[in-house]
């Protein structure tokens, strides 16, 4: 019979189960299919949340120190749904290879 | 001591079920496996099971169900049959991924269409590559036997998958046959409690089910299939200890029957078994050297064991109860697996396969002995001319 090796680097934790409250983590990061992302004007923010309850993947938070929304770019999806729902119109979906980082996030192309 | 009693095969299952102690179990009602649930829920009722009952909306929720029960820590049972196995087709993969050993009792129905009520084993054997371990018993006993044995291995820190067990829709499930049904005490020093590694609780909070990136697919499935490979240690020590605690006699992997100086081999899954078992008796009393090869699993394949078992015959014939549409012999499942296992042997013998017990059909000895002519003709001509008979639509 053979044997399989897979090398401690890149073992995926017993049936995927993680460390759980947290709202982010490296291990698994969903955004890498996300074609356009929605970047804030913070003049124009109103501060008003809707972005905060509209997100179907809570990527959108409030960070109470700086008094600001801020976005979670492992989790987005690029739905643009903050970006029809801000009333103050602060949100615009932008093209991801717009961004010198480019499309794809993970430390290995597939 | 333990007590003797007729049971069906559903009875059987949910005579162990209970002994079992599940905790939680999850019904849809589908001809012929529902009588295993009526039996749970009259126990529950009258106070003899202390378990959860959820009546789901269908089998995909069924599923459902005990995969969050299992992941909370308990024991889940849940089952179906036919048309309502492929309906839960999403949930296998997740769960024997998630590693939540639930245990789901199949007595297995033809597919649509149209809605035959016959026993086939296509319904259960559509899934085998989902990460489950899988196995059809021949009789009520070893319903009951292997309820308590899939359990054991299911559960063990080594392997934790969920079991699909197995048996012939109505043959089985529907016929009642003598049923040792063991101690409390005895079920209790063979199994012991379910203990998940990760259960979802409020004080050590834990996230089941995450999305994986595409770098983390190939090392899961990796290790998914490695963990197979550990699965046959534990399989042997299981039913070791099960025939020292219940006193039966299980071969661990594959029953052989009459095998000693075989010339010809019948490869029987499940309930037809039996009947072959007639037939092989009678062939020998014609000097017909027939033997019988039954495995006990699907998933884990026993390879080895089974090339051992065949090593010394010149013919074997799979008698196949289940379809494969286009596949490689043109037939059904079963042989595509005995053929491969018997590839690397030095003197392999011919191998055929025979279309029988499809639709819920009778395979009858009459059947036995057409197939034992097919297979004595193979060994005088020393090669097979083809691969596939379809039982009662060949040309003599």
């Amino acid at each position: 019979m053979s044997t399989i090796k897979v090398p401690k680097d890149r073992e995926v934790p017993f049936g995927a189960v993680t460390p759980a409250p947290v709202t982010s983590q490296e291990l698994f990061i969903t955004s890498n299919w996300r074609i356009v992302r929605p970047v804030l004007d913070r003049e124009k923010c109103a501060l008003c949340f809707q972005c905060v309850m509209s997100c179907p993947d809570s990527c959108w938070s409030f960070n109470e120190e700086k008094e600001e929304v801020e976005w979670n770019w492992r989790y987005c999806k690029g739905c643009q749904i903050c970006i029809n729902e801000c009333a103050a119109e602060a949100l615009s979906a932008v093209p991801e290879l717009d961004f010198p980082d480019g499309v794809v996030r993970l430390e290995k192309p597939f | 001591m333990a007590q003797e009693k007729l049971l069906s095969g559903c009875a059987a299952a949910a005579q162990a079920a209970k002994l079992a102690e599940v905790e939680v179990v999850c019904s849809y009602p589908i001809r012929p496996y529902t009588a295993i649930m009526m039996e749970l829920v009259r126990m529950i009722h009258n106070g003899e099971l202390d378990a959860e009952f959820v009546h789901g909306e269908g089998e995909h929720s069924q599923l459902s169900v005990v995969l969050g029960a299992s992941a909370c820590g308990a024991r889940a049972y849940t089952g179906s049959a036919g048309v309502g196995v492929t309906y839960a087709g999403e949930l296998y993969s997740p769960m024997a991924g998630g590693r939540y050993p639930i245990q789901m009792a199949i007595a297995d129905r033809t597919l649509d269409p149209p809605g035959d009520f016959g026993s086939e084993h296509t319904d259960a054997m559509t899934f085998r590559d989902q990460g489950w371990l899988m196995g059809w018993a021949s009789t009520p006993q070893e319903v009951f036997d292997n309820t308590l044995i899939n359990y054991r291995v299911g559960e063990d820190q080594r392997v934790m998958l969920p079991q699909m067990v197995c048996q012939d829709g109505y043959f089985i499930s529907h016929i009642p046959d003598k049923v040792i049904v063991a101690e409390p005490e005895q079920v209790k020093e063979f199994l012991p409690p379910y203990k998940a590694p990760h259960p979802l609780s409020l004080t050590c909070p834990v996230s089941h089910g995450p999305q994986i990136r595409p770098d983390q697919g190939a090392p899961m499935d990796a290790q998914r299939a490695a963990v197979f490979l550990e699965v046959p240690k534990v399989i042997q020590e299981a039913v070791e200890d099960y025939n020292r605690i219940f006193g039966r006699n299980y071969d661990p992997f594959v029953e052989t029957y009459m095998m000693d100086d075989a010339e010809i081999a019948f490869f029987v899954q499940g309930a037809h078994a039996t009947t072959c078992k007639s037939a092989i008796r009678n062939l020998r009393n014609q000097g017909v050297k027939a033997g019988l090869v039954r495995p006990r699993w699907v998933r884990p394949w026993p390879t080895t064991q089974l090339a051992e078992a065949l090593s010394r015959v010149k013919a074997v014939g799979c008698v196949e109860t289940s379809t494969s549409y286009g596949g490689a012999m043109r037939g059904g499942n079963l042989i595509h697996e005995v053929r491969a296992s018997l590839y690397d042997l030095p003197n392999r013998p011919l191998v055929t396969s025979f279309m029988g017990g499809l639709g819920g059909e009778v395979i009858l000895l009459d059947d036995f002995y057409y197939m034992a002519k097919v297979l004595t003709q193979m060994v005088k001509a020393k090669k097979t001319d083809k691969h596939v008979y379809w039982i009662g639509f060949e040309e003599e």
